[in-house]
């Protein structure tokens, strides 16, 4: 199709109206040969590579004076441009929201994340259809669109199946998609969404221990290559996001290893250390200072000898981990260039979503799925655990789910204070960005200060690609890109700043920043507590303008460090009130709207109680299961047992850091439940399962419908008791993040480590039917009670994923 | 040992190896300085490939690896098989076998042991007078979580009596 006179303002592009001429036979006819060609992009469009990492902060790559290797981000940088005053949300979702569609994150539903889909309009979790995002309008305009890795956009509880499937990557943009829907993913043993469908937990190969972020390259370096052996011009757009360097902590020891050592010195040395790194690289001003010690973390030589060999081993985990990533989109920075495509490729690498996580509490911890269950740990039980789990040397193998030593964030975090969900402070919501484009980059290895957002990628690959914003798609009209172009900063040093004002706000943590001053003000809560007890204060009577305000003018104070609230209370004034102005435009009210479970606010209780599996089904996401949390249930499968006997799984969810496990082995029935690594329990029957058809059943009787409600498992083979035992404590809120549901197998890595030489442990005899019921007994009033502790669990699961 | 004494029987795990290493070595200095009155230590090692090894035993002189020679006491005894097996560093397994020979334990201690250690940690066992339990206390500072049992004497039965009851309270 000929560029010129294309009217790319309404998506789809419309067929241009038949310029030949049609007789009764050739005779006379004319062709026009562009009503079978697909619509092009602009004459001269490039590739662009758009990379995002996960939960890592402005001072953890070399590139930016970080401890972590990231050799390939830095030659990126020398070759292209560092912008060191580029900002994000301060949380995953709501980041890559803001990223993907160019508007505010609460003004497309994702004031906070996908896991939690909230009653109010800045939190529902379901992007609006006239804030289509930018990958849909270069889909539209004719580039291939790729996208890997992380998604999590998509609400936690339409992933499976059944849909609905317009919030998946196929719907929204991407021509292919590969990677997982939600917010995190076990490198080990992730559950892969394929296009529209989930296609299951990788196997290993060549006796290798398989590795997501390996694949991740692999997948994204075929893409690549098939659509070249089949397109040979026209320009691709493809979105890479990783997993890491979000918990679970996961890396083969060759890269940990690398690290032996490195952080001995601990967290404020490091903090300095990079601090000075920074200056000398020149992507922190040289006369910046270093924000105070925030007393919220301990001193490093507070510390006793063993949680300082822990706590050091935790992050040369994260920095192998976070190493491992720069160096496989090092490889696809490879591939591309053995294309011959890096010189008209542009590169946009963007190294955090949210400043690094602070989830891991204090003491980090061996299973991040206790902290999200809301499942308080003193340091001992910790250390216990992670005793219990492996010890020292499982550190990033699939023995645990890890997460880093808070400390760690902070310090990463270098040279701000604080960290995710904290969008008051730069911590939180300044990360680096790399720039890499030898044909459009004049002066390479120069740093850029523009005053930039994760809003204005969209509108900035636009603008290369010479697209214009459409008025309409599918016939809905278009709402405009919050974010601006910076796309002539590329070539200019002294390009104009565009964007001038930008509100934050993540979990009542909030910011207002217009022309060099930004207005903050903290929720007074620390990151890793979200309990009811810690939100209470928040509820009725809390007044958000009486929380402490600071104030900075960031043009001179690179690290917000000079609180100048004091001495402009006219500009206090000014910016609080723009703030409440932008907060109402963009949908963020009612603060911590996205907490309302937590308020008296819960969703209506479902209907549905009773789920039945037949056939061969298998990675069920694990948000999608049975709730079999806090009450009663019933598990019941009918079976034929072939002569001989079986084995094997009937039903499992997860694994043995949270999940359960009802099985075959040796002959005999058995039940195996995983309190989040905590608590093991196990029933087992003592006589074998009689072959024929066989009804077996997993009664469990709450001692009361509360959270983690102890209670009684009594297994039945054809009705009759044949093993019983007590669970003192079982799973309040969810097993996985991300670790799925499976019939007849246990997919991944398994509940019960007994079976795990024959993982997946397939059942060897029939599976007729798989029935739960999940809700046998409860009264109205027990059933009101469990849904709010359900929907607040969910949430605050949500707010740290 | 004196007569009267009531012993403590101690089991300490770690999660560094060397830092068990000096609290072992701090304990047989408690024993050499004469500040304890110990019937032996034993430091025990699991690597990262999961092995155990005995890796140094002390004796009621604070005397460590092959130095104690048959005086390594009753903690050598502790190791019921398949860890007596394992390597003895520094020491000389023929120079124990006595010693352990009358003391052989089916607590199955070193079972339990090998079993509660993951790759890569450590564990320290000792008998000691209770009047010296604060002082020990004092220089077992890194573990990470100790258990202690008393007995009237160093007999067989009782200490296989202290080694359950310690390690039991390991597990909680």
């Amino acid at each position: 199709m000929a560029d010129v006179g294309i009217d790319r303002s309404s998506l789809p592009i419309r067929r241009p109206p038949f310029a030949g001429a049609t007789k009764r036979t050739f005779a006379g006819s004319v062709p026009d040969w562009d009503q079978a060609v697909h619509v092009q992009p602009p004459e001269g469009a490039p590739n662009v590579l758009l990379v995002l990492i996960d939960d890592a902060g402005f001072g953890n790559p070399s590139t930016f004076g970080g401890p972590i290797q990231t050799p390939n981000y830095t030659r990126l940088g020398e070759n292209g441009l560092r912008y060191n005053r580029f900002h994000v949300t301060a949380l995953c979702s709501p980041t890559r929201a803001a990223l993907l569609t160019g508007r505010n994150h609460h003004r497309v539903g994702f004031g906070m994340v996908g896991e939690y889909s909230g009653p109010f309009p800045g939190y529902n979790a379901t992007l609006p259809r006239d804030c289509a995002p930018f990958p849909r309008i270069l889909q539209e305009n004719g580039y291939l669109t790729g996208g890997f890795g992380k998604w999590h956009l998509t609400p936690d509880n339409q992933q499976g199946f059944s849909g609905p499937f317009d919030r998946w990557p196929t719907r929204l943009g991407f021509d292919y998609f590969w990677g997982f829907l939600g917010g995190e993913a076990g490198q080990y043993d992730p559950l892969i969404a394929e296009n529209q469908k989930i296609v299951g937990v990788p196997e290993a190969k060549n006796g290798e221990p398989y590795y997501f972020q390996d694949d991740l390259a692999d997948k994204t370096i075929d893409w690549l290559h098939r659509i070249r052996s089949e397109k040979q011009k026209t320009p691709w757009f493809a979105y890479v996001a990783t997993g890491c360097s979000h918990a679970p902590h996961h890396v083969p020891r060759k890269w940990s290893d690398k690290y032996r050592g490195v952080f001995d010195q601990g967290w404020d040395v490091m903090r300095e250390e990079t601090f000075a790194r920074q200056k000398a690289l020149g992507v922190v001003p040289a006369d910046a200072e270093l924000p105070p010690r925030n007393d919220a973390f301990p001193r490093w030589e507070s510390l006793d000898e063993t949680h300082k060999r822990l706590y050091a081993r935790q992050m040369e985990v994260y920095a192998g981990y976070s190493e491992n990533a720069d160096w496989n989109i090092g490889r696809i920075i490879d591939a591309i260039d053995e294309m011959g495509e890096l010189e008209n490729t542009v590169v946009i690498w963007i190294w955090g979503d949210n400043g690094a996580s602070m989830e891991g509490t204090l003491t980090g911890t061996f299973n991040e799925m206790t902290t999200l269950n809301g499942l308080p740990l003193t340091p001992e039980q910790q250390m216990g655990l992670l005793f219990k789990h492996g010890g020292l040397e499982a550190w990033g193998d699939e023995q645990l789910a890890p997460h880093y030593s808070a400390g760690w964030a902070w310090a990463g975090n270098t040279p701000f204070d604080w960290g995710k969900q904290v969008a008051s402070h730069l911590g939180g919501t300044r990360n680096p960005l790399v720039v890499h484009w030898p044909g459009g980059i004049g002066d390479a290895g120069a740093v850029r200060g523009h005053y930039t957002h994760v809003t204005d990628v969209g509108a900035t690959i636009l603008d290369l690609a010479g697209i214009p914003m459409p008025d309409s798609i599918d016939g809905v009209a278009q709402q405009p890109f919050d974010g601006a172009t910076f796309a002539d900063s590329f070539s200019d040093a002294a390009a104009p700043e565009r964007h001038t004002q930008q509100y934050y706000e993540i979990l009542g943590n909030r910011a207002m920043y217009k022309d060099g001053w930004l207005f903050c003000q903290r929720l007074q809560r620390i990151p890793w507590s979200l309990d009811p007890e810690a939100l209470r204060q928040f509820g009725p009577g809390w007044d958000p303008d009486a929380d402490p305000i600071e104030l900075y003018y960031l043009p001179d104070d690179f690290t917000q460090s000079k609180n100048l609230a004091a001495e402009h209370p006219e500009k206090v004034r000014e910016l609080g009130e723009l703030f409440w102005a932008e907060a109402e435009r963009n949908h963020v009210l009612p603060l911590l709207g996205g907490l309302s479970s937590f308020f008296g606010m819960v969703p209506p209780i479902p209907e549905e109680s009773k789920f039945v599996y037949r056939g061969d089904i298998q990675n069920i996401p694990s948000g999608m299961i049975p709730r079999i949390y806090n009450h009663s249930y019933t598990i019941s499968a009918d079976l034929v047992v072939p002569e001989g006997g079986a084995e094997g799984v009937i039903v499992a969810e997860a694994d043995h850091l949270g999940g359960f496990a009802l099985f075959v082995q040796d002959g005999k029935l058995k039940h195996t439940y995983s309190m989040l690594g905590v608590f093991e329990y196990t029933q087992a029957a003592e006589q074998p399962l009689p072959t024929g058809e066989v009804n077996v059943e997993l009664v469990f009787t709450a001692d009361a419908p509360k959270p983690a409600t102890g209670g009684e498992v009594t297994l039945l083979v054809n009705a009759k008791p044949v093993a019983s035992g007590r669970m003192e404590h079982t799973v309040p809120g969810r097993f996985s993040g991300y670790s799925g549901m499976d019939i007849g197998r246990d997919n991944g890595l398994v509940v019960d480590r007994s079976y795990a030489d024959k993982a997946p442990f397939a059942f060897t005899g029939q599976i007729k039917q798989v029935v739960f019921d999940v809700a046998p007994h409860l009264s109205e009033e027990d059933a009101s009670a469990l849904h709010e502790h359900a929907a607040q669990a969910l949430a605050a699961h949500a707010a740290s994923a | 040992m004196g007569d009267n004494q009531q012993l403590d029987v101690l089991i300490a795990v770690y999660l560094i190896p060397d830092l068990a290493q000096q609290d072992f070595d701090a304990y047989t200095k408690l024993a050499g300085d004469g500040e304890i009155v110990t019937d032996g230590v034993a430091l025990v090692v699991k690597d990262a490939e999961g092995e155990v090894q005995v890796q140094e035993t002390g004796d009621h002189l604070g005397r460590k690896g092959a130095k104690a020679g048959a005086g390594v006491g009753l903690v050598i005894g502790l190791f019921a098989p398949p860890l007596l097996a394992a390597t003895v560093v520094g020491g000389a397994v023929g120079g124990l076998a006595g010693k352990f020979a009358r003391h052989r334990l089916q607590a199955g201690i070193g079972d339990k042991l090998d079993d509660a250690l993951p790759p890569g940690s450590a564990g320290i066992i000792a008998i000691y007078e209770h009047d010296g339990a604060d002082a020990v206390a004092g220089a077992l500072t890194n573990a990470i979580r100790t258990s202690t049992a008393q007995i009237d004497k160093a007999s067989a039965a009782e200490l296989k009596a202290g080694l359950k009851e310690a390690s039991a309270g390991l597990a909680g």
